[in-house]
């Protein structure tokens, strides 16, 4: 978390105006899938998910060191001990930590990710839906140069990934605040992408909204037993991997396209 | 003679003709059979031929037949033998110059002929995504032939089925923000 950049975006911004060649800039894509209302509202988004992670990490933590002393003191099946009860009950007074800072967290997130989600929604529409015929969408993703030379290719992120969400999103809002470097074929791809998994996290977060309002109500009720319900262990190691992601899995960034498309013979049929 | 024979005589003579023009005729129709060769030059020569005695009906069996003596010696020129022959057919008015380019497109181009369409995205290509796919997917396997199997293209090909997976993902959010939209 600490190596993320979003917290410095006037810097980045100026780095890409100085990097990117003015010939590239003068090409500006032709179709505006991004308006700077989509590369603001990745930006927050980015932001409000770092924030709840920061958040939860301290819980987090807390509650792993908790779990490891619970099963190095053998308290797993000796319920009626009461030095395990205790150190039971404790774990479930972090676990309604962690539900707590979600469920204050997650309406921010909600707001955000549908924000985002809403505007790429009205840019696809418009560009891609109403002004492209099925073959301009084609060319617009085959590129008219046929330069997609690896070089030039972009990274294609493919939904979830098993990346921190903060990181993820900070990806999208690198990928799009440097489009202008980009051609409108990767563009394209990229807004189609984001939008897809926008969507898909938008549900997650109610469905998550919806679950803790139950899991707070169960978990008051087990504290007053020092039971560790496996339910509970389930969520935690859900919110983990939705927020910090697995070790193993990395970015799947798409592999460049093979090889130039351009050929000695062209066709005077070819279209 | 007597009249009676005389008319026998004739009607033999009738019947005898009519036979005559009739096998000729026969001698002269065209047998549109495949090349036997496996030169792709020399068959194409020989379909070109058969084209143009008669055999047009038989023009889709004919390209699967090039197509497939073409399999059995690839290489990139092959595209250009597949090109002078379509365009050989569009001047002799065997195809239109439409047909052609659906013709060599449709195997030998990165661009999908499934794609074709004049109408926006939104009303058009949504309403009929998952058939405009399955014709791609069509369109690919015949890409592979004509690309790969054909033409050694591998570049190209690779290129066509990406560009599937792209339209693929591209149509699923932009039908979804379509329809949020009505």
């Amino acid at each position: 978390m600490t190596n993320n950049p979003i917290g410095r975006p006037a810097a980045l911004l100026a780095l890409l105006a100085i990097t990117t060649p003015p010939a590239v800039l003068a090409n500006s894509p032709t179709i505006r899938l991004f308006p700077t209302t989509v590369i603001e509202d990745l930006r927050q988004t980015s932001n409000v998910a770092r924030d709840m992670e920061t958040g939860l990490q301290e819980v987090i933590g807390r509650l792993d060191q908790q779990q490891q002393l619970y099963q190095e003191s053998k308290c797993d099946g000796a319920d009626n001990d009461s030095g395990c009860q205790r150190l039971a009950r404790q774990i479930g007074a972090t676990y309604l930590d962690m539900l707590t800072v979600m469920e204050e967290r997650l309406p921010d997130m909600e707001h955000t990710v549908n924000n985002t989600r809403l505007s790429l929604e009205k840019s696809l529409r418009s560009e891609l839906g109403k002004k492209m015929t099925p073959w301009t969408l084609q060319e617009t993703l085959l590129g008219t140069s046929a330069s997609t030379s690896p070089a030039n290719a972009a990274p294609i992120l493919r939904g979830r990934s098993g990346m921190r969400l903060s990181e993820r999103f900070n990806q999208y809002y690198q990928l799009v605040a440097t489009s202008s470097s980009r051609g409108d074929q990767s563009l394209a791809v990229l807004a189609a992408d984001i939008y897809l998994d926008m969507e898909e996290t938008s549900l997650l977060i109610q469905r998550t909204r919806q679950e803790i309002a139950r899991a707070t109500l169960m978990e008051q009720l087990n504290q007053s037993f020092g039971i560790i319900t496996p339910e509970m262990m389930e969520v935690v190691g859900g919110v983990k991997s939705i927020l910090f992601g697995d070790d193993e899995g990395f970015a799947s960034v798409a592999a460049p396209p093979p090889g130039s498309i351009e050929q000695a013979y062209r066709s005077p049929l070819e279209q | 003679m007597s009249s009676s024979n005389k008319q026998y005589s004739l009607a033999t003579l009738a019947v005898i003709g009519a036979t005559l023009l009739i096998a000729s005729c026969a001698s002269n129709q065209p047998s549109c059979s495949s090349p036997q060769t496996r030169n792709l030059s020399a068959a194409t020569k020989i379909v070109q031929s058969n084209l143009m005695s008669g055999c047009q009906a038989h023009f889709d069996s004919y390209y699967d037949d090039l197509l497939t003596i073409a399999e059995g010696d690839p290489k990139p020129e092959n595209k250009r033998e597949f090109s002078d022959f379509l365009v050989w057919s569009t001047d002799q008015g065997l195809l239109s110059k439409r047909q052609a380019e659906d013709y060599y497109n449709r195997y030998f181009n990165v661009k999908f002929m499934s794609m074709k369409g004049d109408y926006n995205n939104c009303s058009h290509t949504c309403p009929n995504k998952q058939k405009v796919l399955f014709n791609m997917q069509r369109e690919l396997s015949d890409k592979e032939r004509g690309l790969l199997r054909v033409s050694l293209d591998n570049d190209a090909y690779y290129r066509a089925d990406k560009l599937f997976q792209e339209v693929e993902l591209v149509l699923e959010a932009t039908c979804m923000a379509c329809s949020a939209g009505r």
